[in-house]
């Protein structure tokens, strides 16, 4: 067998077993929601990974560009009845466009850490108030996603498990591009830049085009997922600009392990996954517990493995690839 | 006919607030020397040097580096152009390797397909192989310095800026650290210009030195001279010094 081979059967094997998951739960649909949840968070962890974690530019406006997205998406759709498809990439680009404007001068002054994190974090808010008052495409009322059974056309279903499969996609791909970036130019680039700026900049590592690229590759993946959301719980409004989601994306970049590839993936299959569940079964009894219980987890993380869960998994990896080399 | 310098800073003048760091200063550098450039702490060695390299952009007077004119402009050009440089407090990339450190370096002037070749080069000419998937956070300090050295030659330079490269070094890593300048010297072809403290290494490998006090430049001329120049005396030992 090609070594190559060995490498890929636990990818292969991770692979068989998302894609049957939504079977083994045909009967809850509970579970089916929880399950497209934590993979719609394990994307926006992993895309903000590329600007989070490899460039170490604290993003959080993961919220803005979900909004942008669901938008662009939605609003085509409800005016013009374009269908999602097209209306993902063009949230997509538009969120990608906005990156490049917030970029541009945050970069260019070389705005970083908790001044970075600050901005990005404006952002959010700013851009919820701005879709408050826009009343063409916004307003304080839900717009509502024409209601289709099924149609392929218009991204409506009745049931979670094609938006799973949809979101699985968009997954490895990001996936993917993380690997990719990760290994090539930009990746050590973005890598240098997040370790040391000066140093890296006289080692010839172009500052601003580097972390723009990241942005907005970021942003394009975001805004993707956004048409998606939209359409996913059938309406947009305002409030898809969330702080909250923002920070929570940020937390699982994090908590997975900065700059790992997969780190931010296993981090919202336990964490994301974990606060659901805790939600379901403990949130009957005492309101807000499950939040207690999720903050003491993250901060025991935090204290433990401040690298990350995700260096386990790269632990692991090793040692089974390694394994599989030798052999 | 007078070679054209590689590098010449013309009125250089930096401050900050009301504190000019560096203060009119000129000198060049030629193709294929070592120029030392030293002076007490806190004369604006440093300053100078970031001046030149783009981290600090001068108030006063020009760059010019080969045909260019890099007043100001952004050091990645800088390094584009053939200049890198090492810094005095180790500036390491912490969370990388040292051969992913190297390769950041190499990318100036190789793409995708030829970088792994040129990391190998250069981690083989400094004698690095051994520590090559080593995390630099976990380095000492003479391997660090090397690690820095390696990844800034990695950008193929024509011209390299050391500065302090000794400081801290023992007898043995010292001798070390200037057999690889030797070489670099010899072998890559790269004219060097270091900033130095330790006077083994600015006597043992340098040319020509230029010396600056308070900002301003007070002598220049080959370690002989230095040695021996009045000003550069009273500067580092005080007035009584010489009576």
């Amino acid at each position: 067998m090609k070594p190559g081979f060995k490498k890929l059967l636990p990818l292969l094997i991770l692979l068989v077993v998302a894609l049957a998951l939504p079977f083994a739960m045909l009967s809850n649909q509970y579970y089916l929601i929880l399950l497209t949840t934590v993979i719609l968070y394990a994307t926006l962890a992993s895309a903000w990974n590329i600007i989070g974690g490899m460039a170490g530019q604290f993003d959080l406006a993961a919220g803005a560009y979900l909004g942008l997205g669901a938008f662009t998406s939605g609003t085509l759709l409800i005016r013009w009845n374009i269908t999602p498809w097209i209306g993902m990439i063009a949230g997509g680009l538009i969120a990608a466009a906005f990156a490049f404007l917030v970029g541009y001068p945050l970069f260019r002054f070389k705005v970083r850490e908790v001044w970075y994190a600050l901005s990005s974090a404006a952002l959010v808010m700013v851009l919820r108030v701005v879709f408050m008052m826009w009343e063409q495409v916004g307003g304080p009322t839900e717009r509502y996603i024409p209601f289709y059974d099924w149609s392929f056309y218009h991204l409506r279903f009745r049931s979670y498990i094609p938006y799973y499969y949809l979101i699985l996609i968009i997954l490895i791909i990001t996936l993917w591009l993380n690997h990719r970036i990760r290994n090539r130019k930009l990746g050590y680039y973005l890598l240098a830049l997040g370790d040391n700026e000066e140093a890296a900049e006289i080692l010839g590592v172009d500052a601003r085009g580097s972390k723009l690229k990241a942005l907005m590759i970021y942003a394009f993946i975001v805004g993707v997922l956004g048409g998606v959301y939209a359409c996913l719980y059938g309406f947009i409004h305002p409030n898809f600009f969330s702080s909250t989601i923002s920070l929570e994306v940020s937390i699982l970049g994090v908590v997975g392990g900065v700059g790992i590839t997969y780190g931010p993936l296993l981090a919202a299959l336990i964490l994301v996954s974990g606060r659901e569940l805790l939600r379901a079964n403990v949130g009957g009894q005492l309101e807000s517990l499950y939040l207690v219980i999720y903050a003491i987890v993250l901060i025991v993380i935090a204290l433990f493995r401040p690298q990350g869960i995700g260096s386990l998994l790269q632990k692991a990896w090793e040692k089974l690839t390694t394994r599989a080399a030798e052999e | 006919m007078q070679d054209q310098p590689l590098l010449s800073v013309q009125h250089l003048t930096k401050s900050f607030g009301s504190l000019i760091a560096v203060n009119d200063v000129s000198f060049a550098i030629h193709r294929d020397e070592v120029l030392g450039l030293i002076g007490p702490n806190g004369a604006g060695k440093t300053t100078l040097f970031n001046s030149v390299t783009g981290l600090y952009k001068p108030d006063k007077g020009e760059v010019r580096f080969k045909d260019h004119n890099i007043t100001g402009i952004e050091p990645y050009r800088i390094c584009k152009l053939g200049m890198s440089r090492t810094f005095q407090v180790s500036r390491a990339f912490p969370t990388m390797t040292v051969a992913e450190a190297v390769r950041v370096g190499a990318y100036n002037r190789h793409e995708e397909r030829e970088v792994e070749e040129q990391v190998r080069r250069m981690l083989t000419f400094f004698q690095l192989e051994k520590f090559a998937s080593k995390k630099c956070e976990d380095l000492g300090l003479a391997l660090l310095r090397r690690v820095e050295i390696a990844r800034a030659v990695a950008t193929e330079p024509e011209l390299l800026l050391l500065d302090e490269s000794a400081a801290g070094l023992n007898a043995t890593e010292l001798g070390e650290l200037m057999d690889m300048l030797k070489s670099l010297r010899t072998d890559q072809d790269i004219t060097l210009c270091i900033v130095e403290h330790v006077m083994k290494m600015v006597m043992g490998i340098c040319d020509r030195i230029v010396v600056l006090d308070y900002g301003e430049l007070i002598a220049e001329g080959n370690p002989e001279q230095i040695s021996s120049n009045e000003r550069v005396i009273e500067a580092y030992l005080g007035k009584r010094a010489l009576q």
